[in-house]
């Protein structure tokens, strides 16, 4: 029963590892357009082709088919209700690559909230 | 740029969309519970068990709904600022394990619910620190 646990905590890792790589290929590709919010439809049409026609944004896709299909093998294995919690590592992975790769800064407060979201996990994982 | 305040219609918006995540949640699961889980996860084994969960309906009812919630979260954004929806839209927290007692028939110690709230906790923290840095940009 423990190496079943270690393996889905381990595949949720993984799916929550490729919707990190989805998020960040995402946000470059929006970030290399320069593109400022505005309610112009034929604005923000154009912004979507641009966006469309950039590899980064496919790659991203790619991430986030795999991230899928991991969840669908974890979903498999384990308890709804423990998945869907625990999937929140996406949280801990994003905010360690907003810092380190996209190298943007956050209060103490976001670091706050993710510690919370670990410990909760780590709960969850026990009981 | 956007408005602080969320009316009646933005509430509906966004009780809408937490159902509509808990349901995507469920019938994903709904699609992986019909198949036998493989004991051994290789890529042979994932590829025959993939292949059979994505024949399911359940999956791609799930799909569909993964559309649904985009487009309404979506708009939702354009109304509202993240640090506001995003504490609103987390009731699928609460509302996805109560699901999987009701129709899943999991069972959940008092311990989990424990730890369910700290990660509920944390993702509304790292929501509102969203404000706290727009502000700070501003």
């Amino acid at each position: 029963m423990k190496e079943g646990l270690f393996l889905v905590l381990f595949l949720i890792a993984l799916t929550s590892l490729c919707d990190t790589m989805n998020q960040l290929f995402l946000k470059s590709a929006i970030n290399s357009l320069n593109f400022t919010p505005t309610f112009n439809i034929v604005k923000i049409f154009k912004f979507i082709f641009q966006l469309l026609i950039k590899p980064r944004l496919w790659l991203g896709f790619v991430f986030s088919v795999i991230s899928l299909c991991i969840w669908l093998l974890v979903l498999s294995k384990a308890d709804l209700n423990f998945a869907f919690s625990a999937d929140s590592m996406h949280y801990i992975f994003i905010a360690l690559a907003s810092h380190f790769v996209l190298k943007e800064r956050f209060s103490s407060l976001r670091w706050l909230g993710t510690g919370l979201i670990v410990w909760g996990i780590v709960i969850i994982s026990l009981s | 740029m956007f408005k602080k305040k969320v009316t009646l219609k933005i509430l509906l918006l966004l009780i809408s969309c937490d159902i509509l995540e808990t349901a995507v949640h469920f019938f994903f699961k709904k699609s992986a519970l019909a198949q036998s889980s493989p004991a051994v996860v290789d890529l042979a084994t994932a590829v025959v068990f993939l292949k059979a969960v994505f024949a399911s309906p359940f999956l791609w009812a799930g799909l569909f709904t993964v559309v649904l919630v985009f487009i309404i979260w979506s708009t939702i954004l354009t109304k509202i600022d993240l640090s506001v929806a995003v504490p609103i839209a987390s009731f699928s927290y609460i509302l996805v394990p109560i699901t999987s007692i009701i129709f899943l028939d999991e069972q959940i110690t008092v311990f989990r619910w424990v730890g369910i709230l700290f990660v509920l906790a944390g993702v509304i923290l790292v929501s509102l620190s969203s404000k706290e840095r727009i502000a700070q940009v501003k």
